[in-house]
């Protein structure tokens, strides 16, 4: 069987992570051009990559439609419903940190755990006549911090697609949940992360969608165990 | 039998509902999201079916019918006390059973006899249930919020607390986590270094200078006072907080709130022990209390067997919405709810009604029933 492996088409996290497939002993090579979205890896003939962006990975991983993807951790669990039981996340590859954050701002003086901010959501409501409102992309991660952990039900998530740590400055929303890396975009927005609201602590992940056909493929475990000996 | 989805007995429903003083309504099956997602919180999101106008305006398929009847009362400006019913298809999506699905119920609203409207939508409940299985035996479950808001003001607990605690009740893992931390603060609050540095300079004493100092924080920060949490809210929560940090729930009255969490027992038998409880403990909760007791009378009085009701102070729903009678009905030898209901008295103004509107109301899940009643004739 012909095994598929998503791999990012551009960027860092396609340098980083053919770089990693290199020391595997899996060298990528493009089929075609350099530009090309297909590509082999040299002296796997039943191994085949695909080109994609990070987001198109962890959603073609979800569907079941490539065997292997390399991606974020939080794109994973944020775009797939019960992820753990329809990936297996096989090696973490150490580049791509980010850690997806609940931040308010930093003048909310009274508000440095998420139990504060419970209490601050709880009478919202009554004080402002709408909900605590949260800028994000991350909703399902939200919704099973907020709701699953800390039993926090009451606010509303404003979609957000980019320049999140801006929305509570401009009143479009109250606070955020957003990746970061440094932290450095929350301090210029005059945003603090919460003791306690770090959701994921994020990386590139060598992720395999759960199928099936991959039960006594030893093609598995052999390409498992190329990346986690090259870490 | 017809190919319908409709269940067979919805007919003999409504002729119920009809002799039980009900206005027949229907509200359509595309709703504005936003009143669902407001009132019962963003988890409803992935359960419910969401689409857009061409507008931007975010719909969806009608997945409960309370909102829409109370709206419907709302916008066609009908006086009060109006008893609602509705039978329809709702749209939800489930980890088992269809994602459409009909659902009965009642609505009452502006009844202000409390006592009676609360056992009138329970015993309608019942009768309901008990006319669809004749013969078996139903499992009455019964809470209210009221009693528990009323024990922990009883106990002299500081505002943030209660509110935190009536916050979580019906969650019974939150709340004991709630009450663990509250009896033993693994840290006295967090605060972070910018709290620090106010105390050093004397602000944190003088609320009118702390409110102007994050008033111009904000605004040398590009942050608007009037948007969000204004200076004042920030100052009082901090001082709140921060006499807080300093206080921890006392071991008796620990106790005394754990001991009333515990109490689960025929309703018949609740009035009295809860007075006995409250004598014991030295709680004033009388006025609840006299409420609770004009219930359980009102339920006798309406013909409902109170016999298979069970009283479990636990037993709640963790929505801002639901402020006293909560109830849940099952049929013996079926772990499946088959109708719900409770006290809703915020609903209405929530949804933007001008005047104070009481309502109680509860709602069948037909699906439910007709398994319960395909089961009780296999059985025969």
């Amino acid at each position: 069987m012909t095994i598929t492996i998503a791999v990012p088409s551009k960027g860092r996290m396609k340098d980083d992570a053919s770089a990693i497939f290199e020391r595997a002993g899996m060298k990528i090579v493009a089929v075609g051009n350099d530009r090309s979205y297909r590509g082999r890896v040299e002296g796997w003939d039943d191994v085949e990559i695909a080109f994609l962006s990070a987001s198109e990975i962890s959603r073609e991983i979800g569907s079941g439609s490539v065997d292997f993807g390399v991606t974020g951790e939080d794109l994973v669990r944020e775009g797939i419903a019960d992820a753990d039981a329809r990936v297996e996340f096989c090696a973490r590859l150490g580049f791509g940190r980010a850690d997806v954050v609940v931040a308010v701002p930093e003048v909310w003086y009274d508000v440095d755990t998420m139990a504060d901010l419970g209490d601050v959501a709880a009478d919202f409501r009554a004080r402002h006549g709408r909900r605590l409102a949260i800028a994000t992309k991350y909703w399902r991660l939200t919704q099973q911090f907020f709701s699953g952990s800390h039993g926090i039900q009451l606010y509303r998530i404003v979609e957000s697609l980019g320049a999140t740590e801006g929305a509570p400055a401009s009143g479009s929303a109250d606070i955020i949940v957003d990746i970061t890396s440094t932290g450095s975009t929350l301090k210029a927005n005059h945003l603090k992360i919460l003791s306690d609201g770090v959701i994921l602590r994020s990386e590139a992940c060598l992720v395999r969608a759960r199928k099936a056909a991959h039960a006594g493929d030893p093609l598995i475990d052999r390409i498992t165990a190329a990346i986690r000996a090259a870490l | 039998m017809p190919l319908i989805n409709l269940p067979v007995f919805a007919g003999d429903l409504l002729a119920d509902f009809e002799r039980m003083e009900t206005l027949r309504v229907d509200t359509p099956v595309i709703q504005p999201a936003e009143p669902f997602l407001d009132m019962a919180g963003e988890d409803l999101r992935r359960r419910i079916f969401l689409t857009q106008s061409e507008t931007g305006e975010n719909l969806c398929l009608r997945p409960e019918f309370t909102i829409p009847v109370c709206l419907r009362h709302i916008e066609t400006a009908t006086g009060t006390p109006q008893r609602y019913a509705y039978l329809g298809e709702v749209f939800r999506q489930r980890r088992e059973g269809s994602s459409e699905f009909y659902q009965a119920g009642i609505e009452d609203l502006g009844e202000p006899d409390t006592a009676r409207a609360d056992a009138r939508a329970v015993s309608d409940a019942m009768q309901v249930l008990a006319n669809r299985l004749p013969g078996r035996r139903l499992k009455v479950t019964l809470g209210d919020q009221s009693v528990f808001e009323a024990v922990i003001a009883a106990c002299g607990l500081p505002g943030g607390w209660q509110k935190r605690l009536i916050h979580a009740f019906g969650e019974p893992k939150q709340l004991q986590k709630l009450l663990a931390e509250l009896a033993d603060p693994t840290s006295a609050g967090v605060f972070g270094h910018e709290v620090e540095r106010l105390a050093i300079t004397g602000m944190l004493e003088d609320e009118d200078r702390l409110v102007a100092q994050i008033g111009r924080t904000m605004e040398a920060t590009g942050y608007s006072t009037n948007a969000s949490r204004s200076p004042r809210d920030i100052a009082r929560r901090l001082k709140e907080k921060m006499e807080l940090a300093n206080t921890r729930l006392d071991k008796a009255t620990l106790a005394v709130m754990r001991e009333f969490l515990t109490v689960d027992l025929p309703l018949a038998d609740a009035p009295a022990a809860l007075f006995r409880f409250a004598a014991k403990s030295g709680l004033k909760i009388e006025a609840a209390l006299a409420l609770f007791d004009a219930r359980v009378a009102a339920l006798s009085r309406a013909g409902a067997d109170i016999s298979l009701i069970r009283y479990r102070a636990a037993f709640g729903r963790p929505l801002d919405y639901y402020t006293g009678l909560v109830f849940e009905i099952e049929v013996e030898g079926m772990a499946a709810v088959l109708a719900g209901g409770g006290r809703f008295d915020r609903l209405l103004t929530l949804l933007g009604a001008r005047e104070h509107i009481p309502a109680v109301g509860f709602s069948l899940w037909l699906d439910r029933i007709e398994q319960a009643v395909a089961a009780a004739r296999g059985t025969k």
